[in-house]
């Protein structure tokens, strides 16, 4: 095992990603990890067996390269060669750099926003110090306590600035897609949501029917809970309702805590532009008494918007999908039965769980939310599966599947390596941040666990969805036709690849 | 609440800092908006008790 500290060198979350992933394609290099040596650090650290004495002496400001490796030669070599790497990855567009937020507007007395990154226990002195400076904030950090998050957000208000997030996934400003956000056509459609994923999925569907969003506003997943008490939600539903631009507001949640969907109700009910709101597992009634459309999910929400403006989406009908799974069940061996899901997304997880168990059952899943039954061992699905990618387990110390699609992509193999599967269910979702090809990275896997499949006499039917635009710079189409080519049953959305990959157990199940 | 702010930005240029992975302010670039870098470390080296001392003298 080789070794480098350098203390007091900084580099944040993504590049250490992507310098462990330089690293460990070297030769002579078994495996590596770089980083800061953060409490997780460690333990990922130890986990794999790549710690000692003085690593572990390290604090959260020095800077770890740790491998093993053939020789020091070799070591030496690689951390040369990432460092190259990275340097040139480094030489990019922001060639302005700034010690503090202070500083920054300084130089630029025109900013208006401030997009926060930094580690939860850090954002509240970040967020204080950018609404301070007047700028807007876009919290993307997670790990927030409820009580910080409470006071940016009061601050916020105070001030009478935005406070998307902490744990804010998507938000798209003035035709700019912020964090994990989409490239969107502007349009007149006006969201705040706290689910990122729902934001981005309804923008999609309105960009691909040829409409688009004025302003998308993420709230954070804990707004809408007691301790927050729906600020943001409130305060984004006043915001667009005062937007010249924007004529509909569509609204996205989970079913908030009582206490406050009670108060974000009687908003909703004074709101004097029409509105479809998504409140997934609230009451229709109470929803359609604030003169808000109801829409039962993701994919409803986005029809029922383009309703508004005469458009409509094109899903894949009933008849359409029991065609495909028809196609897909030919040439499967008699032991093929069950659906293993790998996502990169929670909220699609939950809704594919939920779109599955309706027709085959109940399904194993590492989010209580999600479905009763957990899965005991991560690492060893049961019958059918689901797995978020996205949850804490796996993103320790590393970013998010949808910027980091090396989470997943051991899924592919292994679930593939059981003879009872028959479908492999993923969702791919892009974002200016994240990887350039996420299709194309999984498709080599893709071919030679079909191969595997083919080997044992039989066939396994991989099921998927895109999230993303033409305007994305992956180009969802390209990434379709690329999963398509591979054999990939490209589904228009990930409940409708859900319904597909249930069709396809199902019909299996009566064929035996 | 009073949104003149709000509005204000939604009509004005978006200049955005970015306190976080270059990445990010990357992605705003490339989509042709204009991102400026502050390379965020944690607060005396992420030392809690010299933070806490950090922000009780106001520096």
């Amino acid at each position: 095992m080789y070794w480098i500290i350098e203390k007091g060198h900084y580099i944040d979350s993504l590049e250490s990603l992507f310098a462990t992933t330089v690293l460990n394609e070297q030769p002579g290099i078994r495996r590596a990890l770089v980083g800061m040596a953060t409490g997780p650090a460690k333990l990922i650290l130890k986990d794999v067996g790549l710690v000692n004495e003085e690593l572990l002496a390290c604090s959260d400001a020095d800077y770890v390269i740790v491998a093993e490796a053939d020789s020091q030669e070799a070591f030496e070599a690689a951390v040369d060669e990432m460092r190259r790497v990275m340097k040139q990855n480094n030489a990019v567009e922001a060639e302005e750099s700034y010690a503090t937020v202070a500083d920054a507007v300084a130089a630029h007395p025109k900013a208006n926003l401030c997009s926060i990154a930094v580690p939860g226990e850090y954002a509240l002195e970040e967020v204080k110090k950018a609404l301070n400076a007047g700028l807007h904030c876009c919290v993307f950090s997670n790990n927030v306590p409820l009580e910080d998050e409470r006071q940016m957000k009061e601050l916020a208000r105070e001030k009478g600035l935005l406070c998307m997030g902490p744990d804010c996934g998507v938000a798209n400003i003035n035709g700019a897609a912020l964090v994990l956000s989409s490239i969107n056509a502007r349009g007149p459609f006006g969201i705040v949501g706290a689910s990122g994923t729902g934001i981005q999925h309804v923008a999609a569907i309105l960009h691909e029917a040829g409409s688009g969003v004025s302003q998308t506003i993420g709230t954070g997943g804990n707004d809408l809970k007691e301790p927050v008490g729906g600020l943001m939600m409130l305060c984004g539903i006043d915001a667009l309702e005062a937007d010249p631009e924007t004529e509909y507001i569509i609204l996205i949640s989970r079913k908030p805590a009582e206490s406050v969907l009670q108060k974000v109700l009687d908003r909703i009910s004074r709101c004097k532009k029409p509105r479809v709101v998504l409140f997934m597992g609230c009451e229709r009634a109470r929803i359609e008494a604030t003169g808000a459309i109801w829409a039962e999910n993701l994919d409803d929400c986005g029809q029922k918007a383009l309703g508004l403006i005469g458009k409509s989406a094109e899903f894949e009908t009933e008849a359409q999908l029991d065609a495909m799974a028809a196609e897909a069940v030919k040439g499967m061996a008699p032991e093929q039965k069950y659906v293993r899901g790998a996502f990169s997304g929670g909220t699609y997880m939950d809704e594919a769980v939920h779109a599955m168990e309706a027709v085959i059952g109940p399904i194993y899943a590492n989010n209580p939310n999600a479905s009763p039954l957990q899965l005991p061992d991560l690492n060893k699905s049961m019958e059918n599966t689901c797995i978020d990618y996205g949850e804490e387990e796996f993103t320790q110390g590393r970013p998010h599947p949808a910027i980091d699609a090396g989470v997943r992509k051991p899924a592919i193999l292994r679930e593939a390596a059981d003879p009872e599967v028959a479908v492999i269910l993923l969702d791919f979702i892009l974002t200016p941040p994240g990887h350039p090809d996420p299709a194309g990275y999984v498709l080599d896997d893709v071919r030679r666990a079909q191969k595997m499949a083919r080997q044992r006499g039989g066939r396994i039917a991989f099921v998927a969805s895109v999230l993303g635009t033409t305007a994305d710079f992956q180009n969802i189409d390209d990434q379709r036709r690329k999963l398509m080519e591979t054999g990939v049953l490209v589904c228009s959305t990930n409940y409708k690849a859900a319904q597909l990959a249930a069709k396809i157990i199902r019909l299996k199940k009566e064929i035996g | 609440m009073d949104c003149s702010k709000i509005l204000e930005l939604f009509q004005s240029e978006l200049v955005v800092v970015n306190v976080g992975p270059k990445s990010f302010a990357n992605a705003l670039i490339r989509q042709g908006y204009q991102a400026v870098q502050v390379d965020w470390t944690p607060v005396a080296g992420g030392d809690k008790e010299a933070q806490a001392l950090i922000e009780l003298l106001g520096m």
